[in-house]
């Protein structure tokens, strides 16, 4: 029998999918706070993001890369490591919505949202993998998925089917890896800014007034979850972590 | 095929509220709520001109949570077929 392994060490060097903005871009902050190095990419580079490289110009390494271009993306990794290191962690962030009934989704953008939320994370997840066992490593993968992978909610089929799917997969890779790399998922429950995009005042109302903890998800609330799987020693392996203030219990 | 006039959009949502027992008013300024055509009922209406069309009419679900009154559907599906 193996020798057990012992905790993985924290992160190093992040690479973070859809780094240019929202929840991306936040947690691409969080994890340069944290001291790590960081590689980012996403289709467009945005001004906050240049900043960002611009105040880190030793332990940021930004490019404009579609996540569904496997070549670019394998691309970006060698030369992402070349600049900061090994790569040791994931966070799979980027990410397509949906907002339409099933029956009403063109078989197109149901292709374009496999190839981007399900199909593209396992790829980038591969060649992470990869990249972490040809150097004897070890690391730390966090998929962020959604709610909405647990519960149904109209309009979001192909979204949620992809999200479940990376659900699915964390707890699969997380058995492959056999303590050499955790695995896990972030589920946010729907951030404040986009319910309140699509809902009315009073839809928004009732639907804070039946979460639990009486407010709806921001940003900010998933940090600290994604920061603790990237650098604290949890054990957490194989897991979904619903943030949602308790909305889906 | 050409695309379908307001008059015969309107006889099919006709055709959909009647297959219910509902009638279609005869105002456009109806409200949706008040007559029972409720958003599944539009994707009905949505799919009988799809098949007379012989092509499909996607759309995303925010254009469809501010169609409030009869006559909204009627320019929902209108401007569809012209996209």
């Amino acid at each position: 029998m193996s020798e057990p392994l012992g905790p993985i060490p924290a992160a190093t060097c992040v690479l973070v999918s859809g780094g240019s903005r929202g929840l991306g871009l936040a947690l691409v902050t969080d994890a340069l706070a944290r001291g790590a190095n960081v590689a980012t990419f996403a289709r467009t580079v945005t001004p906050e993001l240049k900043e960002l490289a611009l105040q880190h110009p030793t332990s940021l390494h930004v490019g404009s890369v579609d996540v569904t271009d496997t070549a670019g993306l394998t691309a970006f990794i060698r030369e992402s490591a070349a600049k900061l290191g090994p790569i040791d962690a994931l966070v799979n962030n980027a990410a397509i919505g949906q907002d339409s009934l099933h029956i009403h989704t063109s078989p197109e953008q149901i292709a374009a949202l496999v190839a981007t939320n399900l199909t593209a994370p396992l790829l980038l997840t591969r060649a992470v993998l990869r990249h972490i066992m040809a150097r004897g490593g070890r690391g730390r993968i966090v998929m962020v998925t959604s709610v909405c992978a647990q519960r149904g909610y109209s309009g979001l089929v192909a979204y949620s089917a992809t999200k479940g799917g990376l659900d699915s997969a964390v707890r699969t890779l997380a058995r492959e890896m056999h303590g050499r790399v955790l695995i896990n998922s972030v589920a946010p429950g729907f951030f404040a800014s986009e319910m309140s995009s699509v809902l009315g005042p009073d839809q928004l109302e009732t639907i804070t007034r039946r979460t639990p903890s009486g407010r709806l998800v921001e940003p900010e609330n998933i940090l600290p979850v994604v920061r603790s799987l990237l650098f604290e020693d949890t054990n957490f392996n194989g897991q979904v972590l619903t943030v949602d203030g308790g909305s889906s219990i | 095929m050409s695309a379908l006039s307001r008059d015969q959009l309107r006889t099919m949502m006709g055709d959909v509220l009647e297959a219910q027992g509902k009638t279609i008013p005869s105002s456009d300024d109806s409200p949706l709520d008040e007559i029972g055509f409720r958003s599944l009922d539009f994707s009905e209406l949505a799919l009988r001109v799809e098949d007379e069309l012989g092509s499909e009419l996607n759309f995303d679900a925010p254009g469809l949570r501010a169609i409030e009154t009869v006559g909204d559907v009627l320019e929902f599906l209108e401007q569809l077929q012209l996209a």
